[in-house]
């Protein structure tokens, strides 16, 4: 009550009074509360466009565009969760604790957050798994490709060779026991993971210090016993194939091909050592890079490795139970490619494979030989059959088509399955492009319009489409550096390890390889056109500038020919249902939406926030109460504005407001230094408002019939129309709470020094008519707003616009907008539904606000 | 601004060191929490220029940026504290500003966005 006397006294006692020591001193301890009050304020309004960045950034990220890892999920929402723990604290602070069961919620929401963040990882399943005990089950433990081949053995009666897995388990106990996981989660957190340098220098830590942990004893004990015993059932020298069978390689919509190390001819004393390499391999460039472009996180990739016998190979490759292509001619065909010696060959695309097409019937009858590098083929007819057959038995069994890698033992000319797996859906789709592309040309006999220069041609479209750029001849690995952005690559083979280019480039020329290497695999994910054993590439666009790729017709030319349109097929979505992607959507969840919308629904409450969003709806709709509540703080130093308006606005002072000391209680506008609230006032008054429109009979009945339904519209009642406008500001910020006519509105807005903090906002809710009408008029303004560089989120009647990160004198521009369409939005609800009365009113408020760009701006 | 940088990353010190010197800070760094408690203690002692802010790793061997935080808190309980790591994990960032951290910020961070903290934490503090 002395606060109210002493307000009586100093309101009564006139403003030319000079104050005495006890008042001023009075006044100067309401200040400080103000003061204290207005910096927890200001860390709550920081900490909620924080909050809000968070946010908006998860939903475009969601949108999938473009790729991101594991840890940018955790990282966005440690920032969203710090941000919304300050607005939490600040608000209690402001409060004096009356929200303490805000903490509860968002101690539930952080704790489902971090539960949907944490891969629990298992260390106690068995570390090595004999193949013989394998089968597909066993898929989560020994990964896809030695399930699969465990699963050929037992169950299909083809010969594998013999050997083990080292499981997922022995993986997850080496990363504990030496601490690796830690601190490779810390060094991938830290690396910007869309700098190929920062991606080259990341993975060369990485790499050594896998390769520099000690292994756990009883994993190196596991190994060298699972060779032992390899040793005693082979009958003479034993040498060791060490192949990756990561754990997600054959997840949906993803190949792999060839982006993790395998080793062959490994001794047996050395298996422990290259079994590190192997692991050390997931943190190569090409694969960090592979996952990172698909969403697949670290952890969710356990690397199991093959330990299997050596096969002395006479020939080796990968048979296809379905020739794609021939599919989409609606013919069944097998096609194999075969090599001499290792199949290692066809995959890595090294070499040109001799091919085969087969019937695909049983038995399967050979219908075309074509030669690839050698003279003649490596493989005599019966063993070709025999392949075929090989194929139709696994398709058979696994009731899809399959691609299977096949060595052809030396010794014994038996066929050996190396491993077998179904036929990539999206290899099969973009090999029935070719195939329908090269229709294409065979009906479009003359290619590009102007008739460039031809430079070079001929070989095989792995991957079809059109592209252009720079000619990149990449020789060396360090190349990759300098590999412009959109550029066509050039390579003498095609080797897995360019592929972390791919995403890079417009197109892709080799000089070898053939449709099944892991390169052809991956060019086609990527959907980039890429023409592969086109020789002489290298020699003929080494230093030609730019060029255009036909993939269809297995061309180069001179010079950019088609449209950008023309030249690249739309880039395939890799992010969206991916793991990582689906980690986001499920934190996003707890995050972005909105549920808390009305503040004076009775669900406005801590108990019903259930996302982050919630918090900081309620954050900050409390905080704004907070700090215009009519206490005896903003009542004592609240001032009212002398305008000549009839509105009444309520000032208080944050510092730097005013040109002077204000003494008595109203300040006139002339004495008002704060930038943002003049440049609010200048927009206000800067067209005179012609009062509310006239109203047609349906539109006066829908304001009629609100206002018996509305209890904040009657007039007698206690509600919340009785708060007062109020401006909170200093020399450089302003705050406006408001009401126009029927609806609610605040401005809010900082414009100082620095580009990064300063900031409008907008928001308003409510209005007079129904709500189709609201809802429109909320629309209207923001589509207005939107056209001066606003951001703006309309739900039913409720508006939130923001520009942010503009110089000072540019949100002061925008503040002036906002001024006026504040003054004149006011009312227009009643008309929203009456077109062309809407169009015109949109039209002219448009005009006006172009016509406010060559107003000078106001300021002392 | 007179600031103290809290890492055991000397790379990122000096680094930090040289380029919010260009930008007229004064920078003084520690490479671990015990040295930035001794620093904090000997301006308290002798008087020297005080710190107006600490920007602090959270990871790092011997005494962690949590713990240093909390001795930090009780000597100076308003000396703001901006916690700045490469491991995002929010139970630790959730720690870190329940021990009084004014924010809790993620490597890499561009330097403009840094700077924009710690001015805001001085004068929020102040």
């Amino acid at each position: 009550m002395a606060v109210f006397d002493w307000l009586r006294r100093r309101l009564g006692s006139g403003r030319d009074q000079e104050p005495d020591a006890e008042q001023l001193a009075h006044e100067e301890a309401l200040k400080e509360r103000l003061r204290d009050r207005c910096r927890r304020f200001r860390r709550l309004l920081s900490a909620n466009k924080s909050a809000l960045e968070a946010m908006s950034d998860v939903e475009e990220h969601l949108l999938g565009q473009r790729p991101f890892g594991m840890a940018y999920v955790q990282a966005v929402s440690t920032r969203a969760v710090s941000a919304v723990f300050r607005m939490v604290r600040d608000l209690n602070g402001l409060s004096d604790n009356a929200y303490l069961s805000l903490q509860t919620a968002f101690d539930h929401i952080c704790k489902d957050m971090q539960a949907r963040l944490t891969t629990t990882v298992s260390t106690d399943g068995p570390l090595v798994l004999p193949l013989s005990a394998i089968d597909l089950k066993d898929v989560a433990q020994v990964g896809g490709k030695m399930a699969s081949l465990g699963e050929v053995a037992a169950h299909v009666g083809l010969e594998v060779p013999d050997g083990f897995a080292v499981t997922a388990s022995a993986y997850y106990r080496f990363m504990e026991y030496s601490g690796l996981r830690a601190e490779l989660d810390r060094r991938i957190q830290a690396t910007d993971m869309d700098s190929l340098d920062a991606l080259f220098n990341l993975s060369s830590a990485l790499q050594n210090a896998v390769l520099a942990a000690p292994l756990p004893p009883e994993l190196e004990s596991a190994i060298r016993q699972a060779v032992d015993s390899m040793l005693q059932r082979a009958d003479g020298e034993l040498l060791l194939a060490l192949r990756s069978s990561a754990v997600g390689e054959d997840a949906s919509g993803v190949s792999f091909a060839g982006q993790y190390h395998s080793e062959l001819n490994v001794p047996i004393e050395e298996a422990c050592h290259v079994w590190k390499e192997i692991v050390a391999s997931k943190y190569s460039l090409t694969a960090m890079s592979y996952r990172y472009q698909h969403g697949i996180p670290d952890d969710e990739a356990p690397m199991c490795v093959g330990v299997l016998a050596m096969v002395p190979s006479a020939a080796g490759g990968v048979v296809y139970s379905q020739d794609p292509v021939a599919a989409a001619r609606g013919k069944e065909q097998v096609l194999l490619n075969a090599v001499p010696g290792l199949a290692r060959g066809v995959v890595d695309g090294a070499v040109t494979p001799d091919t085969f097409v087969f019937t695909h019937e049983n038995p399967p009858r050979l219908l075309q030989v074509k030669t690839g590098s050698g003279k003649t083929p490596c493989l005599a007819q019966a063993q070709a059959i025999a392949l075929a057959h090989v194929a139709l038995a696994l398709e058979e069994y696994h009731n899809e088509a399959q691609d299977v890698e096949w060595a052809l033992n030396a010794r014994t000319g038996r066929i050996v399955v190396l491993q077998s797996r179904p036929l990539r859906a999206a290899d099969a789709a973009a090999e029935q492009e070719v195939e329908a592309n090269a229709e294409q040309c065979a009906q479009e006999p003359e290619a590009p319009p102007a008739t460039p220069e031809l430079l070079v041609s001929g070989g095989v479209a792995v991957s079809p489409g059109l592209g252009t750029g720079q000619a990149f001849v990449a020789r060396k690995e360090a190349d990759m550096l300098s590999f412009p952005q959109g550029g066509i690559l050039v390579v003498e083979r095609a080797l897995p390890r360019w592929a972390p280019l791919l995403p890079r480039a417009a197109g892709m020329v080799s000089e070898t390889g053939g449709m099944a290497g892991h390169l052809a695999s991956v060019a086609r994910e990527y959907r980039l056109p890429a023409v592969f054993s086109m020789e002489g590439a290298c020699a003929a666009l080494d230093g030609v500038g730019d060029v255009t790729l036909d993939a269809r017709r297995c061309t180069v030319y001179a010079g950019r020919h088609f449209r950008s349109a023309d030249s690249q097929a739309e880039t395939p979505n890799l992010m969206k249902d991916s793991p990582v992607y689906r980690r986001l959507e499920e934190v996003a969840r707890l995050m972005v939406p909105l549920h808390l919308l009305d503040p004076e629904s009775a669900q406005f409450t801590p108990e019903y926030c259930k996302t982050l969003h919630d918090i900081t709806r309620f954050c900050h709709e409390k905080s704004v109460a907070l700090m215009f509540a009519p206490d005896s703080v903003n009542q004592s130093l609240g001032k009212q504005l002398k305008a000549g308006s009839k509105l009444q606005y309520w000032i208080v002072d944050m510092g730097g407001g005013f040109c002077r000391r204000i003494s008595g209680p109203v300040v006139d506008i002339a004495e008002i230094s704060s930038a943002p609230m003049l440049a609010l006032w200048d927009g206000m008054v800067a067209v005179p408002w012609a009062g509310p429109p006239a109203t047609s009979a349906a539109g006066f009945m829908s304001v009629m019939l609100q206002s018996t339904m509305n209890p904040d519209l009657e007039s007698t009642a206690p509600n919340v129309m009785a708060t007062k406008n109020f401006f909170l500001i200093s020399d450089t910020y302003m705050l406006l709470q408001a009401r126009y006519g029927y609806h609610f509105c605040t401005v809010e807005c900082l414009a100082g020094d620095s580009n990064h903090e300063n900031f409008v906002s907008f928001q308003f809710k409510g209005g007079a008519a129904d709500a189709r009408r609201r809802c429109l008029r909320a629309r209207m303004v923001a589509d207005l707003l939107e056209r001066h560089g606003f951001r703006a989120d309309v739900k039913e009647d409720s508006l939130f616009a923001v520009a942010e990160d503009f110089p000072a004198l540019e949100i002061l521009q925008k503040t002036r907008l906002l001024g006026y369409l504040l003054i004149h939005t006011r009312q227009v609800d009643m008309i929203m539904l009456e077109t062309e009365r809407a169009t015109a009113l949109k039209n002219k408020l448009a005009t006006d606000m172009n016509s406010f760009a060559s107003r000078p701006m106001p300021g002392r | 601004m007179h600031a103290l940088f809290v890492d055991d990353e000397t790379e990122f010190l000096e680094l930090m060191q040289k380029r919010l010197a260009r930008r007229g800070m004064d920078v003084a760094v520690a490479p671990n929490g015990q040295t930035a408690l001794d620093m904090l203690d000997a301006t308290l002692r002798e008087g020297g220029e005080p710190f107006q802010i600490v920007v602090m790793d959270v990871r790092m061997p011997g005494m962690d940026g949590l713990e240093t935080l909390r001795r930090m808190k009780e000597k100076m309980p308003k000396l703001p504290v901006i916690l700045l790591t490469g491991h995002a994990c929010m139970d630790v960032a959730v720690q870190g500003l329940d021990l009084g951290a004014y924010d809790y910020m993620l490597k890499p961070v561009a330097i403009s966005e840094l700077l924009v903290k710690m001015e805001e934490a001085v004068r929020a503090t102040a």
